[in-house]
Formats: C-alpha cells, sequence, structure tokens
C-alpha cells in the first residue's frame, strides 16, 4: 500500500509538475522596466504627459534622440548630424556660397558643398527623415488627442482647454516640415493621422503640398496663441505666418504662381505684432538669445542649451566650427580654445559682399588676418576667412554653461528676415509701400552700425539678395533664395567649388531639388525618384 | 501500456514474494585495462525490468535467482552476459569497445552515441582540447572542430568571435547558444567584464559538444540557428584525486606599426610634404620616443589551479576547485585577474534511481582596462617630444600646449594611461541543480528537472587624476557604474527508453522556462554639475519552450530521429509571439551492411541527411518593439517651454509584426572509421537558407517614429563543406603520434534584401559615420564598397583619381564597386600530438584562406596631411612614403585598402615531459613548456591580419607568449 501511494504520489507531483510550469507562457506578456520608457496605456493617466508628448513634437527639431547628444531616432546617418537644425543647414547653406566644411571624410558633406551629391547622401537622408519624424510625432500627438480619447479619459477641463492650442501647435509642426519637404526635396511622403503605422503612403508633390499647407496654416489659426503670447519655444500665430510668407514669396518656384501680394500682406501680419528688432545684431545669436533683446526679434528658435537640451545642431556646430585653426579663438566665444579645428569657413563670393563700407557693420565677423581668402584646397584650414557671427557667450560677458553644447538657440526664424521678405515682395510687385521698404533694410543697417543707409535706387532685387546674405547668412536660407532668383543651378553665379570646380562651374537644372533619399523611395514605392537624378 | 502495466504489477505484488527466494549478490565493475571502478553500470536480469547500477565504488547489489542471466552494460563498453550459478559475489570486467563508436555525445537534453548521432555533432573532451595559453573556455576549442571559428582579440582575458558555420544572420545575432550544464547562457556581457565566457575557468570543463546542424540543434528551436555549443563541467567521482596546475607565460609583441623615428619625423617635416601647407617646424621637440614602445610591455601572466575531487563522507562524491589566473595585457595598465572556486556534487540516491547533480561556481573578475584607444594616438604622437617633462603641470608628463593650455589634438598617450584608472570587478555566480530520476515502477521512464542561475554584477569604476588636466577640471571624468544581468532557467524533461525486438527507441518530451534580466546604472561624471546620475532597465527577456524528441534504430543500422520545438518569446507581440521548429535526420550505418561487416579497411561507415528549421530572435535592439512605447529624454535631452526644462516624451520605434527569422538547414554527411578507427572523421555538406532575415530597414518617412526598424525581411544563403581526419599514425604503447585536420569552405551570399535596396555597414575611422561595407543582393555579406584607384604609367597610385565606372563624367557615391568580403573561403585547422614514452610535443596550425581586410590604419592614417594634428605635430606610418597621398578624403574609400588578409598562423606549441609513480601521495608530475602565437605567415600589410569583421582599425596586439608549466596529480 505504501508504494501506491508513492506512485500516485509521483504521479502528482508530475501533473503538478506540468500544471506548474504550461502556466507561466503569460509571462511572455512583459512591459518595459526603464523608468525613461512608458507604454502608452499608463502614459496618459497622468494629465501632464499631453504637454510633455507635445513638447516631444517641437523636441523633434532640436533633439536627434532621448539619450543624449550622441543618441539618434533615425538610423543610416551619423547621430549627431541627424539633427534638424544641422541637416538644414548643410542643406540650405552648405551647398551655396556662404560656408565651407574642411573635414570632407564626414559622409555626405563633400558631395553637399561640392555640388555632386546623389541619392545615397547621407545627410540627404537626415533631412528627408528627420522633417517625417516630425511629421510622424505631430500625427501621433493629434491621434492621442481626439475628443473621443479624452472623453475616455475623463481629461480635465483645465487640459481640456489647453487642447485647442496644443493639437494647433502639432499641425503648425507638421505643416512646416512639409513646407522644408516642399522647399527641399519637392515632394513628401503624405502622412496624417489617419495614416497607419508602418503603410506606404500617397506622395503629394509640390502643387498638392503647397495647397495643404496653406489650408492647414490657415484653419489652425483661430485655434493658435497670439503672436508672441506664447510661452518662449511654443509656436505661435507668427510662425504660421511666417511660413505662409515665405511659401508665397517662392510660390513662383513651387507652383509656378505669382503671390507676392499675399507674401507681403502676411509679412505685415508679423510684423504688426509687437515684434521688434535686437538691440544688437549679435544678440540674435548669442548664448542667452532667449533672454536678451533678441526675444522680440525671434519669430521661433531651435532650442539648445549646454546642460539640458543637448545638441550637435547648428548653433553648436557653427559655434565650435568657426574657430579658426591659426587663431585658435574659441575661448573667446565660449567653447574650447581650438574648437573644432577650423571646420567651418566663408566662401570669397561671401566675403566679397562686405568689401567697401561695411568695416562697422556689425553683420560683418569676418577674421582675415594672416589667411588667403581663397580656398584651393578644401581641407586646409588655414586658408579661407572665417566668422564669428555665432557666440556660446552671453550679451552680459559671461558663456553658457559647456564648452562643447552650447546654450545659443538657433533662429530658425526671425524679424530681420521678415523685413527683407516685406522688401522684396514689394519690389517684386507684391504691394506696400517702398518707403516703408526702405525703412526696413534701413532698420536693419542701423541696427548693425552701418551708417550707410540706402536710397530708393539702391534698392533691387539683386540689392535685396546680397542684403539678405549679409543679413541671414548660415540661417539656412541661401539656396531657397538662391533658387527664386535663378542664380543656383546655371551658370549664372559661379562661386568657389560650386559644381566642383574651385572658380565654380554650371550646375544643371535639376539641382534645384534634391533626390529622393534612396532608402525613402524603396520604403515607400509611391514615391518616385526628382527627373534628372 | 502492456507493458507499463506489467511493470506495475510485477512491482506492486510479486516484487515482495519473490524476494524471500531470492539471494543477494554483490561485486564489483571495473574497467578491464586500468581496473578503475566503474560507477552507473547498468546490472540487468536478462528479460526482466529488475535491474540496478553501480555506485560510484563500481560496486552493485541485486538480488538473483539461479540460472538467472545478468546483463552488464555500460556505454562505451561492450555488454557482458553472464548466467548466476550461485557465486557469492560476482566482480566483473568491462572492456572498452571499439574504438569511439560508442563514446557519448552530450546533446540536448539527453545523450547519444557517436554511432547512434543522426546530426552533426562534434564532441571534444579534454584530450582533445587545444593547449596552450589558454585564458577563457572557447580557445579549448580554437582550431579544433571543422566549421566553428574562434578569433580573440590580444587583450587579456577578452572575449571572442565565435562563429559556427559563418553563422545564420546578417542584422541578428550570430553568436552560437552557450550551454553550461544544461544552462544556456546570455551572450551579453555587463560592462566590467571582458566577455561572457571570460569568467569561466577553462579548468573546469570536462568537454565540449559541437552542435551543427538543424537536426541536431533543432531542440533548442529558437536560439539554435547558430549553433550550440555545450559545456559540460567535471564532475565529483568517488575515489580521491587531486591535481594542481601552475602556468607561467612571458608576452613580448613582436611587431609594430612602422611609423617615423623622432630624426626620420625632423626630417620629413622640414621636407614640408603637405602641399598648400607648412608645418611649423618650431614645434618640433628634440626626443626621439617611439611612442609604441613607450605604450607597449612585455607582460608577465600566471594560472593556477587547485581540483579536488573525491566522496565526502564516503557517500557524496564531489569536486572542489579553486582557479587564479592573472594576465597583464600588452598594453600599458590593462590587466586581468580572475579567481574562481567551484563545487560540484554528484550524490544518488534509491539505488541510483534519483542521481543529483549540483554545480556551484563562483567567479571574481578584475579588470583594469587599459584604453585601446592609446595605441592610435601613440601611432599618431610627436616623437619628437619626450615622455615626461619635470616642468610639466600635467603631472610630470609632456604635453603639447599652447596658449597656456593643453593643445588641441593627440595628447601623450602614456599620461592617458597612466593617469586613468578604469576598472570593472564583476562577480558572476552560476550553477545549476539537476535531478534525473528514474521510475522506480518504470525504469525506462526518466524525469529530469533542472533548474539553473546565473547573475553578473559588476562594478566599473573610472578614474583619471586631475593633474591630466589644467583647466576645465570639471570635465575630467570620474565615474562609477553598476550593472547587474540575471539568467533564471527552469526546464524538465521526460526521456522513455524502449528496446522492441529490433528495434530501439526513445522518446523525449520537454519544457524550458528561462528568464534574463538587466539592469544597472551610471554616476555620470560625479566632478561635472552638468552631469548627472542616470539608470538603465532592459526589458525582461523571456523564453518558454516545448519540445520533444524521437529516436527510433531498427536493426541498429536504420536512425531515424524527429525533433520539434515550440519556442514563445517576449521579443514579440502575442500573435507573433510562438514559433514552432521542427527537424528530421535519417543515418544509415552503412558498416554494419553485410557487405561492409568483415571489411578490414572500412570499420565504420555512415550515412546521414538531415532538414530542420530553426529559429533567431536575439537581434540587436529594444526586446520591446513591439509594443506602443514613449521615451523620456535623459537629463542631457529635455526641452524648454518659457525658458523651463520640460521632459520631452518622445514616441519610440514600433514594429508589432515582428516575428522569428528562420534558419532551414540542409544536411548530408559522411562518417567514416577506417583501419579499426585508426582513421576516422567526417565529410558534410550543407545549406542553410535564413529567411525573414531580422533585419534593419528604411520604413516609409512619416509612418514611423523612426525612418529604419527591425523587421523580417532578406534571405541570406550559407554554403558549405567541411572536412575532418582525425588519424593515429603511430600507436604504439609507448610511442603514439596522431593528428587532426579540419577544413571548412564556406560560400555566404544575401540572397534578398529588405526592399532590394543596399545597406551601408562597416564605421571605419577617419571621418563622422563612414562605412566601407555593404549589403547587397547577390554578394557575400559585408562586401567591402570602394573606389576603383587609378595608377599612373609607372604604377604609382594617383591620389583621388578613380575611375568613372558608371561613366557619368562625375566621381561620386554611385562609382563604389564591391572588392572581395572579410569572410574566408577555407579555414583550414591542423593539431597533432606525439608522445613518445614520458614526452609529449603538441602544436597547431590554423590558417583562413580568401579573407580579406580594409586597412584602415592606413586609410585613416597614412597621408600627409596628418602630420599636422590640430594645432600641434602627429606622426603617420611610413606606408606614406609608397603612396605619396596628401590629403585622408581624397583616398579613404580607395580599393589600394583593400587586402589579401589570408594566413596561416601556428597558435601553439608545447612540449612535456611526465613523471610518473614519484611517490606515495604524488602520483605524477608533468612539466611543460611552449610557444604560443608562434608564427603567422601573411601577405597582408597591417599588423595582423587576423582582424574582427574585415577592418583593421588597430587591433589590441597579440602578444608571442612564452609558457611554462607544472601539473601535479595527486
Amino acid at each position: 500500500m505504501k508504494t501506491r501511494f508513492k506512485i500516485y504520489k509521483t504521479i502528482g507531483l508530475i501533473g503538478l509538475f506540468i500544471v506548474a510550469l504550461t502556466s507561466c507562457t503569460d509571462d511572455l506578456n512583459i512591459t518595459p522596466n526603464d523608468d525613461q520608457t512608458t507604454l502608452s496605456e499608463d502614459l496618459f493617466k497622468d494629465e501632464a504627459a499631453y504637454k510633455q508628448v507635445l513638447a516631444g513634437v517641437y523636441a523633434n527639431l532640436a533633439l536627434t534622440g532621448t539619450d543624449g547628444a550622441g543618441n539618434s531616432n533615425l538610423k543610416n546617418i551619423d547621430a549627431g548630424t541627424s539633427q534638424f537644425g544641422r541637416v538644414l543647414l548643410y542643406v540650405q547653406t552648405l551647398s551655396a556660397d556662404q560656408m565651407i566644411w574642411s573635414y570632407e571624410n564626414d559622409p555626405g558633406t563633400r558631395e553637399i558643398q561640392r555640388n555632386l551629391w546623389t541619392a545615397q547622401n547621407p545627410l540627404l537622408l537626415g533631412m528627408f527623415s528627420r522633417a517625417h519624424l516630425s511629421i510622424a510625432l505631430a500625427n501621433n500627438f493629434l491621434r492621442e488627442t481626439t475628443p473621443e480619447k479624452l472623453d475616455a479619459r475623463s481629461v480635465s477641463t483645465a487640459v481640456r482647454n489647453e487642447m485647442p492650442a496644443y493639437r494647433a501647435e502639432a499641425r503648425l509642426m507638421r505643416a512646416m516640415a512639409y513646407y522644408y519637404m516642399m522647399d527641399i526635396f519637392g515632394k513628401a511622403n503624405f502622412a496624417d493621422e489617419t495614416t497607419p503605422i508602418n503603410s506606404q503612403p500617397d506622395v503629394y508633390e509640390r502643387p498638392e503640398l503647397f495647397s495643404f499647407i496653406e489650408s492647414e496654416l490657415l484653419a489652425i489659426d483661430a485655434d493658435l496663441v497670439d503672436a508672441k503670447q506664447n510661452e518662449y519655444g511654443r509656436a505661435d500665430k507668427a510662425v504660421a505666418y511666417m511660413i505662409l510668407a515665405k511659401m508665397y514669396l517662392n510660390a513662383q518656384v513651387y507652383i509656378n504662381a505669382d503671390r507676392y501680394a499675399d507674401c507681403l500682406s502676411y509679412c505685415e501680419k508679423i510684423i504688426g505684432s509687437g515684434y521688434t528688432l535686437a538691440n544688437n545684431y549679435l544678440h540674435n545669436f548669442m548664448a542667452d538669445n532667449n533672454t536678451n533683446s533678441a526675444v522680440n526679434e525671434i519669430i521661433f528658435p531651435i532650442i539648445s542649451d549646454g546642460f539640458t537640451t543637448q545638441n550637435y545642431g547648428p548653433t553648436t556646430v557653427m559655434i565650435n566650427g568657426s574657430v579658426g585653426s591659426l587663431e585658435v579663438n574659441g575661448s573667446e566665444v565660449g567653447v574650447s580654445a581650438g574648437g573644432w579645428g577650423g571646420a567651418l569657413r566663408v566662401r570669397k563670393q561671401f566675403v566679397e559682399l562686405f568689401d567697401g563700407s561695411f568695416n562697422t557693420d556689425t553683420r560683418n565677423t569676418i577674421i582675415s588676418e594672416g589667411r588667403p581668402v581663397d580656398i584651393d584646397d578644401i581641407s586646409d584650414k588655414d586658408s579661407g576667412y572665417i566668422i564669428q557671427k555665432y557666440s556660446n557667450a552671453t550679451s552680459t560677458g559671461g558663456f553658457g554653461v559647456d564648452q562643447t553644447f552650447v546654450d545659443t538657440d538657433f533662429p530658425l526664424f526671425r524679424l530681420a528676415d521678415v523685413y527683407l521678405m516685406y522688401a522684396e515682395a514689394h519690389l517684386r510687385g507684391g504691394g506696400g509701400s517702398l518707403t516703408t521698404a526702405l525703412d526696413y533694410v534701413n532698420a536693419l543697417r542701423t541696427r548693425a552700425n552701418n551708417p550707410n543707409t540706402v536710397a530708393a535706387n539702391d534698392l533691387t532685387l539683386d540689392f535685396i539678395l546680397d542684403e539678405r546674405a549679409r543679413e541671414l547668412h548660415w540661417e539656412a536660407h541661401r539656396r531657397q533664395d538662391l533658387i527664386r532668383y535663378n542664380k543656383f543651378t546655371g551658370g549664372n553665379y559661379n562661386w568657389a567649388w560650386k559644381g566642383n570646380g574651385s572658380n565654380g562651374i554650371s550646375l544643371p537644372a535639376h539641382f534645384k531639388v534634391y533626390p529622393i533619399p534612396t532608402a525613402s523611395m524603396a520604403a515607400n514605392p509611391n514615391l518616385t525618384q526628382n527627373e534628372g537624378y | 501500456m502492456k507493458t507499463t502495466t506489467k511493470s506495475l504489477l510485477f512491482f506492486l505484488f510479486f516484487v515482495p514474494i519473490l524476494m524471500f527466494g531470492q539471494t543477494t549478490l554483490t561485486g564489483t565493475v571495473t574497467e578491464q585495462s586500468t581496473s578503475i571502478p566503474l560507477p552507473g553500470v547498468n546490472v540487468v536480469i536478462k528479460n526482466t525490468t529488475t535491474g540496478t547500477a553501480t555506485d560510484f565504488d563500481g560496486n552493485y547489489r541485486i538480488e538473483v535467482n539461479n540460472g538467472d542471466i545478468l546483463v552488464f552494460s555500460y556505454v562505451g563498453y561492450q555488454t557482458i552476459e553472464i548466467t548466476y550459478s550461485g557465486q557469492a559475489s560476482l566482480n566483473v570486467q568491462l572492456n572498452e569497445d571499439a574504438a569511439q563508436l560508442n563514446e557519448i555525445v552530450i546533446i540536448g537534453y539527453g545523450t547519444t552515441t557517436k554511432k547512434d548521432a543522426t546530426g552533426s555533432v562534434e564532441a571534444i573532451t579534454s584530450e582533445d582540447f587545444t593547449k596552450g595559453n589558454i585564458v577563457t573556455p572557447e580557445n579549448l576549442l580554437s582550431g579544433r572542430v571543422a566549421g566553428v571559428s574562434v578569433t580573440t582579440s590580444g587583450a587579456p582575458g577578452s572575449g571572442s568571435q565565435i562563429k559556427i558555420r559563418g553563422g545564420s544572420s546578417i542584422n541578428a545575432s550570430n553568436d552560437p547558444l552557450i550551454i553550461i550544464d544544461g544552462l544556456p547562457i546570455d551572450n551579453n556581457g555587463v560592462n566590467g567584464s571582458r566577455g561572457v565566457l571570460a569568467s569561466i575557468n577553462p579548468n573546469d570543463i570536462d568537454s565540449f559538444s559541437v552542435l551543427k546542424d538543424a537536426s541536431a540543434t533543432a531542440i533548442y528551436g529558437s536560439r539554435a540557428s547558430n549553433g550550440v555549443i555545450i559545456i559540460v563541467t567535471k564532475k565529483g567521482k568517488s575515489t580521491f584525486s587531486a591535481t594542481y596546475d601552475a602556468q607561467y607565460s612571458f608576452g613580448e609583441l613582436t611587431d609594430r606599426v612602422d611609423v617615423f623615428t623622432g630624426n626620420a619625423y625632423r626630417q620629413l617635416v622640414a621636407s614640408q610634404p603637405i602641399n598648400g601647407t607648412t608645418l611649423d617646424e618650431s614645434l618640433l621637440g628634440t626626443a626621439n620616443t617611439n611612442w609604441q614602445d613607450e605604450i607597449f610591455r612585455n607582460t608577465v601572466s600566471t594560472q593556477h589551479n587547485l581540483s579536488m575531487q573525491g566522496s565526502l563522507f564516503k557517500v557524496l562524491p564531489a569536486r572542489f576547485s579553486f582557479g587564479v589566473t592573472n594576465q597583464e595585457g600588452a598594453v600599458l595598465t590593462s590587466e586581468f585577474e580572475r579567481r574562481n572556486l567551484s563545487l560540484a556534487l554528484n550524490p544518488s540516491f534509491f539505488d541510483d534511481h534519483l542521481k543529483i547533480n549540483l554545480n556551484a561556481n563562483l567567479s571574481f573578475e578584475d579588470n583594469r582596462f587599459g584604453d585601446s584607444g592609446q595605441i592610435g594616438a601613440a601611432l599618431r604622437y610627436d616623437p619628437t617630444q619626450p615622455v615626461y617633462d619635470p616642468s610639466s603641470p600635467f603631472g610630470g608628463f609632456y604635453q603639447h600646449i599652447v596658449s597656456g593650455n593643453l593643445a588641441n589634438g593627440t595628447t601623450n598617450p602614456v599620461a592617458e594611461l597612466l593617469q586613468r584608472n578604469n576598472t570593472g570587478d564583476s562577480n558572476r555566480s552560476y550553477g545549476n541543480l539537476n535531478f534525473d530520476y528514474k521510475f522506480h515502477f518504470l525504469p525506462d521512464l526518466r524525469a529530469v528537472l533542472n533548474i539553473g542561475f546565473d547573475e553578473t554584477e559588476a562594478k566599473i569604476i573610472d578614474f583619471t587624476s586631475l593633474s591630466s588636466r589644467i583647466q576645465n577640471l570639471d570635465k575630467v571624468n570620474s565615474s562609477r557604474g553598476f550593472q547587474k544581468r540575471t539568467n533564471k532557467l527552469l526546464d524538465g524533461y521526460l526521456t522513455y527508453n524502449k528496446t522492441f525486438d529490433n528495434m530501439r527507441t526513445e522518446f523525449t518530451v520537454g519544457y524550458s522556462y528561462q528568464e534574463f534580466t538587466n539592469e544597472g546604472s551610471n554616476t555620470g561624471n560625479v566632478r561635472d554639475a552638468l552631469s548627472l546620475p542616470s539608470t538603465f532597465a532592459d526589458p525582461d527577456v523571456v523564453l518558454i519552450g516545448f519540445f520533444g524528441r524521437a529516436n527510433l534504430t531498427f536493426l541498429d543500422k536504420y536512425l531515424l530521429t524527429l525533433t520539434y520545438r515550440r519556442d514563445g518569446t517576449s521579443r514579440f507581440s502575442k500573435d507573433n509571439q510562438w514559433g514552432d521548429f521542427p527537424a528530421a535526420a535519417l543515418a544509415w550505418n552503412l558498416s554494419d551492411e553485410d557487405f561492409l561487416k568483415e571489411s578490414k579497411t572500412i570499420s565504420s561507415l555512415k550515412l546521414r541527411a538531415g532538414y530542420g528549421i530553426t529559429g533567431q530572435q536575439a537581434f540587436f535592439g529594444a526586446n520591446d518593439i513591439y509594443l506602443n512605447r514613449y521615451r523620456g529624454g535623459d537629463s542631457n535631452s529635455q526641452y524648454q517651454f518659457d525658458n523651463i526644462v520640460i521632459q520631452s516624451l518622445i514616441a519610440s520605434e514600433i514594429n508589432p509584426d515582428l516575428k522569428w527569422e528562420e534558419t532551414a538547414t540542409m544536411e548530408f554527411g559522411i562518417d567514416y572509421g577506417l583501419f579499426d578507427q585508426r582513421v576516422s572523421g567526417s565529410l558534410n555538406f550543407f545549406q542553410k537558407n535564413s529567411t525573414d532575415l531580422l533585419f534593419t530597414a528604411s520604413v516609409a518617412d512619416g509612418t514611423n517614429f523612426s525612418n529604419s526598424i527591425i523587421q523580417n525581411i532578406g534571405e541570406l544563403q550559407i554554403q558549405g563543406v567541411e572536412f575532418s581526419l582525425n588519424a593515429d599514425v603511430v600507436k604504439k604503447d609507448d610511442f603514439t603520434v596522431d593528428f587532426n585536420f579540419n577544413a571548412t569552405f564556406l560560400d555566404r551570399e544575401i540572397k534578398e534584401l529588405a526592399l532590394g535596396q543596399d545597406v551601408r555597414t562597416g564605421g571605419i575611422s577617419g571621418g563622422t559615420g563612414n562605412n566601407i561595407q555593404l549589403l547587397r543582393e547577390g554578394f557575400s555579406p559585408n562586401s567591402f564598397s570602394v573606389f576603383k584607384q587609378l595608377y599612373d604609367n609607372s604604377g604609382n597610385p594617383i591620389e583621388g583619381a578613380f575611375v568613372d565606372l558608371n561613366g557619368d563624367n562625375v566621381i561620386n557615391d554611385d562609382d563604389r564597386y564591391l572588392k572581395e568580403n572579410p569572410g574566408a573561403d577555407v579555414i583550414l585547422g591542423f593539431q597533432s600530438n606525439i608522445n613518445y614514452k614520458n614526452l609529449d610535443l603538441s602544436f597547431n596550425l590554423r590558417a583562413n584562406l580568401g579573407n580579406y581586410v580594409y586597412n584602415n590604419v592606413n586609410s585613416s592614417r597614412a597621408q600627409y596631411e596628418l602630420l599636422q594634428d590640430n594645432a600641434v605635430l602627429g606622426n603617420v606610418p611610413t606606408s606614406v612614403l609608397e603612396t605619396g597621398f596628401q590629403r585622408t578624403s581624397d583616398v579613404i574609400i580607395s580599393d589600394i585598402y583593400v587586402e589579401d588578409a589570408s594566413f596561416l598562423k601556428m597558435d601553439n606549441i608545447t612540449l612535456g615531459y611526465t613523471f610518473s609513480n614519484i611517490s606515495k601521495h604524488l602520483k605524477s608530475l608533468r612539466l611543460w613548456g611552449g610557444v604560443q602565437n608562434v608564427f603567422t605567415i601573411t601577405n597582408y600589410s597591417g599588423l595582423d591580419p587576423e582582424v574582427f569583421n574585415g577592418i583593421d582599425n588597430i587591433i589590441y596586439p597579440r602578444s608571442r607568449t612564452i609558457l611554462a608549466g607544472a601539473n601535479f596529480k595527486f
């Protein structure tokens, strides 16, 4: 009997063993352990999350990832280089006549600055993907804040009252991303909040993008916070107006239409919203441009902070990069003495814009001593002039908190640009008044400590283009400006290293838009390559 | 069922009655040639289920009746049948069975014999281990097994890249599954440790089984695609023995990268070789410093191992070992020290019905990491400057000073090494508890339960002396880190063995549960107010499997193995969690057929064919990518609204559709033995097709929260042939010569890539984010993507001039072509052992043929412009004289840097002499000496052709080491 008992016990044990083992399969359904990661179903239990997710949409312009400046949520491009403002600076400024990058073994830079790019270029992939990530993040925010979802989560009235503005800002960020895609690539994957994850979306070309962006920006106008009334770092009505004004100014390029009058009227709207020029031109480019007089001028910044918002974005790159190889002048601008060893210099054609009566002009930050103006060999960091426009120093004589990651915000949109757009739109037949245009242009000169104001007969379109370069160089506008003036491609205007010739050679017309990155095209068969590539 | 019922009845009712009429027989079973008692020998009364097994002293006790036929059987030995005729005791001697054919081979969840194995399984026991300077266990296999390549860096105690049959994946893991005493270990190490195997004492290892084809590995289902290495550690024995091993080694680097000497450098700078730039000769110093000599050193390393086996309290077989390994690295300050404690208890109960095996191991690994990046600095640092400068503010080390501060550019590598103390202490405890129960009422049925545990905790301290800088002292790093990984296993299985007339059967069913965790923290730089502490915790990985296997052997000649595993992983969403992995294999022992049975030449011949599907889920990246997650920025990745920090939450990339990567393996093999097994080996043909590759590929921009996520796209095919030959060339009492030769031919081809697009890979130094390799359909993975160099009439390369391959008159990325790949076409291994009387000599040779290497040392360093190093001067390799190249960016992608790196290496040669029967207590003493890393024959121009992934970007150099050791047996 004892044995029998033993057998039952054994069989029982085996049975128990099997049951115990097989019941653990639920363990396969895990949840994240890291305190930085939260599941979406848990996230919105805390109402503060809505604003934080909105901050994430904005942060995509400043950060490349969530884990430091060397981390990126994009792939196939160097992490630090994938920052929005950085790639924007490369495609809009490095590709033109103002800037040279010395380290051509950094992938993609050589092809961009010598106009040799192909669809393989990692920097172009970075631009295309980063802007589309803004679209995806904005769509995600819109999906998570529908009235149905807010109802289901019983969101408080206080947060609901904020929601129209939040949602309008997300749509504004999305429209802005589409605006850049329209300008740079001429097309984009069109995804909105209804587009499923990992699908292959439709592609919008310039005409569809133009009308979409325009209608979106007009539609959100009522919900956006009034100009200058939102928190610094968040977008307001003026940002929407700025994008509209820029679209209208370039409408000839985008959709072959004359919209200069619309441009001018949106410039007026912005100017009428209470913006004023900073006291000092250079305040716009200093470590405290988020608090000094530039806050009245900057319409929309890309935030950078040496402690809390570290990135290898345009300001960090330009401040470290423009430290001279000979001058070793980094400590003047609040970074390490050697900076990045002379990574950035300017091309001769840019220097020539300051020939003559620009010695006192504060926009002229050229350092030329001991340097030849010509750059015969791009890797020779001692040739070519350097500039000292951006700085990690404050207007009060202090410095940013970190010696690599600067505190200087990148002024993506600022009032001076609007002034010059007004003048240009006027000259292109958009209405307004010549006196006002002159006043605006001269206001910039006066502010820059340049006594040589211009008269009515000086105010030509070519003058505006040059003045835009003097005022707005290294602010990621140049390629767009040159294309509008039909000087980017063709042989009308050749600058050093254009088309890979040290004195510049003509570029084919298809270079007015960049090629669609191969990887992006492969992932969405609806995307076709731009003509000529 | 009938048999079972019968057994039960027999057991329950008749046994007690019969017992009265029986005699108790006792005796001892020993091994014939050595007279060593054999434990675990099955003693069964023929045609009954009554039986027992010998204990650890070879003793047995069984109730018998006159006329009963006793069957003594033990795997690896000839079975003996003796009729009981009333003897009081019966001592039996067993004879070893014909050579290795019945050698036990450990396979997944069980064992088989060489003869019965249907898959491609190779067992390597301690006699076969690769000898020499073995610090980590995988090196015991180095060059020893066809299809297995082990590449170890020169760093002390460093991990190795182990590949079986070239892996099976592109983006996901190519590491084999490593199982220690039934516990699959995590292939990811911790910071602070040199590698997952670095903490394991090779001296504790008894044998390896390498499972190569799917029919052998499929029982491990989802983790089997890259092959399986089963490690069995040494167990306790009932007879007492003890060993003590001591080894001393003296290492020296025999080669340097040729850079300019101080004098030559001064001349070079004076010649102003950079076009358009004038070097400042006033920066030159007067010293002649060979910086490589300054940072490299001759090393002394020691290993001591003490082990004892015996029976505790006469009933508990146990083994205890203690090992201390201390290895100095060739780079100044780098050091590896390990202490291992290991305990094995192997008791058995209820007449051996229940066997318990406990393995408990503690390992304490103390590392000091000498930054191997300083090797690059040593190539670069100005050779005209001294190492020390008494007036230097940098703790007495010379440093370039510009405007009162440390100059931008390379810093003194000796100072960098000596002023930084980067240590990692990793404590690991691992082991398992195994219950093996043979049912009392049904001895054909065994239940095995295995509980395994592996936990590693590591502390990292990284401290740099403040004297290394004179400004920005708050940026001088001082940080501490902590990491902990755990791995818990519970598995169990039932095995049923039954022999019918002509049919032997074995059925196994089981279940496995395993969970991995990983977490840690870092203080950040405690000197820097801007650097904040951080923590991390990976999502747990849980793997659950159900498995079964049937082995059917008909007439001892025809074998069939069927395997099935159903695996679940926490890495995929609920819909894709489970995968099914079946395999089947057939084998035919041709030599047992009548027409070969009498052959004097062919002593064994087996044909094998197998097919199976295995899986892969170990991709690199988020283990929870299928979940809808948000990630908050760390302390440096926040946003600001109104100049006030706001935590920004960014949605994380997501792929809810991710599923298993699958590898289908087909294999045909021949196992042969000639001349009474004096010559034996295998020939295998295999093809692996991995589909649904876990591959990071583009997603349509704007539809996900990245531009590229891990997906299941692509196909990789690996075809290969393996050949092995073991030969006992001379086999006399006092003179033996044997050798093992193995050859592997591998061909890897990408059949399909995600969206058909090329993927750049293989990051190189020189530029930010440069890649030199490409994945492209129709080519081997990681082929080099380069420009075709143009040469002038005298055959010298023209700087920056490349062939316009697509003929569009522009040289851009579209003109890069694929030249060769880093994988070897042929891998050869050769070992030989020669014994003459008490003298033993062994050596091994290893060769890789057709492997190409991108010489990143030359491509990113041997250009004249690099003589200017930011604000100071820098050295360059003398190979610049051959090319005369000026600019790195002009030439870095040139095919001139892709070189054939085929090599032949003698890893080791050892000579030993054994003194035997020295005294009553000291049974033997072996003294030996040897050389590790004896020679390398290659045409490769860099330091060492054996690099990782085909990119030679300054490897940690491998020292030539003189070894001396003593081995005491008590």
